[in-house]
């Protein structure tokens, strides 16, 4: 009786909280993009669908293929260091693999805005990249690399990695690796194992590492503003100057919609996805 | 084993009536705008504790105190021009002048302006200008002397802007002989058009700190506060500061005390110990920006008093213009100013 009161109360305390934090906000959000703007009390009545309508001005356009595709690229790159990564990680043995993702995880007990203003310190014109160019002769004009896309790029990559190889690893420790051996002894080459194995099992894992790198470099706009010299890059930067500069809410709120929007249907496809691979006989994968 | 529970009860105790004795003061300034020491010193005088906490720029300060109507900070140093906005808006408070024995510290001339009559809700904290920023080791600086000279081709991809609309607008109103309050919806207009040209010539907009990336010889040339430049020269002497022949941008800011501000008591003794003639003057050695106290310019060095970046010449000050409030045009700023920022 006791488990059973416990768990009603557990299940209505989640509700509440998420209706509270999270339901909430979101429909105020909602609201606020609907409404007018207003110079003094931020938004007001009537409802207009205008701040919808200047979404699609060209200009807004060209930032968010501009935010598209940093993202795409970032998540790219994320993917293609990720992946070798996790293999690795999740083959070694338990002593070791502790100690690598202790090693990935350590620098992200450093506040993310400190490690951006060091990446600053890297990348600029007399920076360790530049020194070491210049040093071995490589170029003879320091390369203008911070406040550029290449720098956004890189902080992005820089700070989302650990997102990539985390569900990355968990989905290399469920690999079978008896499937592999059944494979080779069957003569399987490598490429034949790694595309028909390999890939399609943990295919979740990639998906899962995409999305949670995908999203947030989208929104990342204090990596945008300080590495990419605070031109509007990300959508993320325009959100918050249309909140906190300009002060249009409705904007600024209509942008966060079409955001969450965008993720919302990423979401949609990464649980179609799955549902695939779960038909074809592949994982289980509840956890992810 | 009793100590634990009695220690810990102690502990609390201690922790609560420190609560309550505990007179509490929340400044939000500009990033790098007070010495270091200063808040520590007058922590320590007063035994009032002092959250302190920052922004980059006028407009992003105006949204919170605005979204929290005035709640939240005891004291806050804005620009004249939203000083006389926030004041017409009713987000400030009177200050009280008779808790200030500070008072006749303060130069006349910057006193009694129009945005703010008879000084009720603002007292001046510091002044300063807006100009343009050389290494000397890259670029000759006698080659540069006006704003106009930004707009040159060679510059592609070099050029350091200050990420606040005012002073990026100051620049192509001044080039185009407006002036730097114009309300004129065509003046603004040409100067839009103006930056955007400028545009491809932008490497960054800096919000914190525009002496770091001269210092770090990430751009050679660009907009910067006067103070910045003060402050750069005694780590690197090759920054130079450059008066454009246009004019450059002149601000003043101010105390103020929002009107929901919990702390007033605090504030005006915080308001008072910063108007301290030793106050003021440690003030300008560090920060290098300009004090409307005469006190306490009294009490710098020769070489400060004479330093014309800090105190520029009567000639220059004679044609000098001043940041005012330019009521509902912001609005059309704001606008164009997102759209240069986005690329368009």
């Amino acid at each position: 009786m006791n488990l059973l009161n416990f768990r009603r109360f557990a299940i209505v305390l989640t509700l509440v909280w998420l209706g509270l934090f999270v339901l909430v906000p979101h429909v105020l959000v909602l609201l606020t993009s609907v409404m007018s703007p207003d110079a003094q009390h931020l938004a007001v009545w009537p409802l207009t669908l205008n701040s919808w309508e200047r979404l699609f001005e060209p200009v807004y356009a060209e930032v968010f293929w501009r935010s598209l595709w940093l993202s795409t690229l970032t998540t790219v790159i994320c993917l293609v260091l990720g992946y070798p990564f996790a293999y690795i990680v999740a083959k070694l043995p338990n002593v070791w693999r502790g100690v690598l993702l202790f090693l990935m995880i350590v620098p992200f007990w450093t506040n993310s805005l400190i490690r951006t203003y060091a990446i600053k310190l890297i990348l600029g014109n007399k920076g360790l990249v530049n020194a070491a160019l210049l040093g071995t002769g490589v170029v003879d004009e320091p390369l203008q690399l911070l406040y550029t896309p290449f720098a956004v790029v890189f902080g992005l990559v820089y700070v989302l990695l650990p997102f990539m190889v985390l569900p990355l690893v968990s989905s290399f420790d469920k690999l079978d690796s008896t499937l592999l051996e059944a494979a080779q002894d069957l003569g399987a080459s490598f490429w034949a194992r790694f595309r028909l194995i390999i890939v399609p099992l943990t295919m979740p894992g990639i998906i899962a590492g995409s999305l949670m790198v995908f999203l947030p470099a989208m929104g990342m706009f204090y990596v945008a503003d300080l590495l990419g010299g605070a031109k509007n890059l990300l959508l993320g930067n325009i959100i918050k100057n249309q909140f906190l500069v300009v002060r249009d809410w409705p904007f600024g709120a209509a942008f966060s919609v079409a955001l969450i929007v965008i993720m919302a249907g990423l979401l949609w496809l990464y649980f179609l996805a799955n549902r695939r691979i779960n038909r074809q006989g592949g994982l289980d994968d509840e956890s992810l | 084993m009793i100590k634990l529970p009695a220690l810990l009860a102690a502990v609390l105790m201690a922790m609560s009536t420190a609560l309550h004795a505990e007179e509490k003061l929340v400044v939000y300034n500009w990033a790098e705008y007070i010495p270091e020491s200063t808040v520590a010193d007058f922590e320590k005088e007063t035994g009032i504790k002092v959250e302190y906490s920052t922004y980059e720029n006028n407009e992003v300060m105006y949204s919170k105190i605005k979204l929290q109507k005035g709640k939240g900070y005891d004291i806050v140093v804005p620009s004249a021009y939203l000083v006389s906005k926030m004041r017409q808006e009713g987000l400030l408070q009177k200050i009280d002048k008779t808790k200030l024995t500070n008072l006749k510290n303060l130069s006349p001339d910057l006193l009694d302006k129009p945005y703010d009559p008879g000084n009720g809700y603002s007292l001046p904290y510091l002044w300063g200008s807006t100009g343009i920023g050389v290494n000397s080791k890259e670029i000759d600086p006698s080659t540069i002397t006006s704003w106009a000279d930004l707009w040159d081709e060679k510059w592609q991809g070099k050029l350091l802007l200050t990420d606040d609309v005012r002073e990026v607008f100051h620049m192509a109103l001044k080039k185009n002989g407006f002036s730097t309050n114009s309300t004129n919806p065509d003046e603004v207009k040409v100067a839009y058009e103006d930056l955007q040209k400028l545009m491809p010539n932008v490497l960054v907009f800096n919000a914190d700190a525009p002496r770091e990336p001269f210092m770090a010889g990430d751009v050679n040339l660009g907009m910067i506060w006067s103070g910045e430049v003060i402050m750069a020269q005694a780590d690197n002497p090759d920054i130079h500061y450059v008066f454009p022949k246009e004019g450059a941008g002149f601000w003043v800011d101010s105390f103020v005390i929002p009107v929901g501000a919990e702390n007033v008591e605090s504030a005006h003794k915080f308001i008072d110990y910063m108007l301290r003639p030793e106050v003021g003057q440690k003030v300008v050695e560090e920060l290098g920006y300009s004090t409307p106290n005469a006190a306490a310019k009294a009490l710098l060095s020769e070489e400060l008093q004479n330093n014309p970046v800090i105190f520029p010449s009567a000639e220059i000050m004679k044609t000098a213009e001043f940041q005012n409030d330019i009521g509902d045009a912001m609005k059309l700023y704001d606008g164009y100013w997102e759209k240069l920022k986005t690329g368009e």
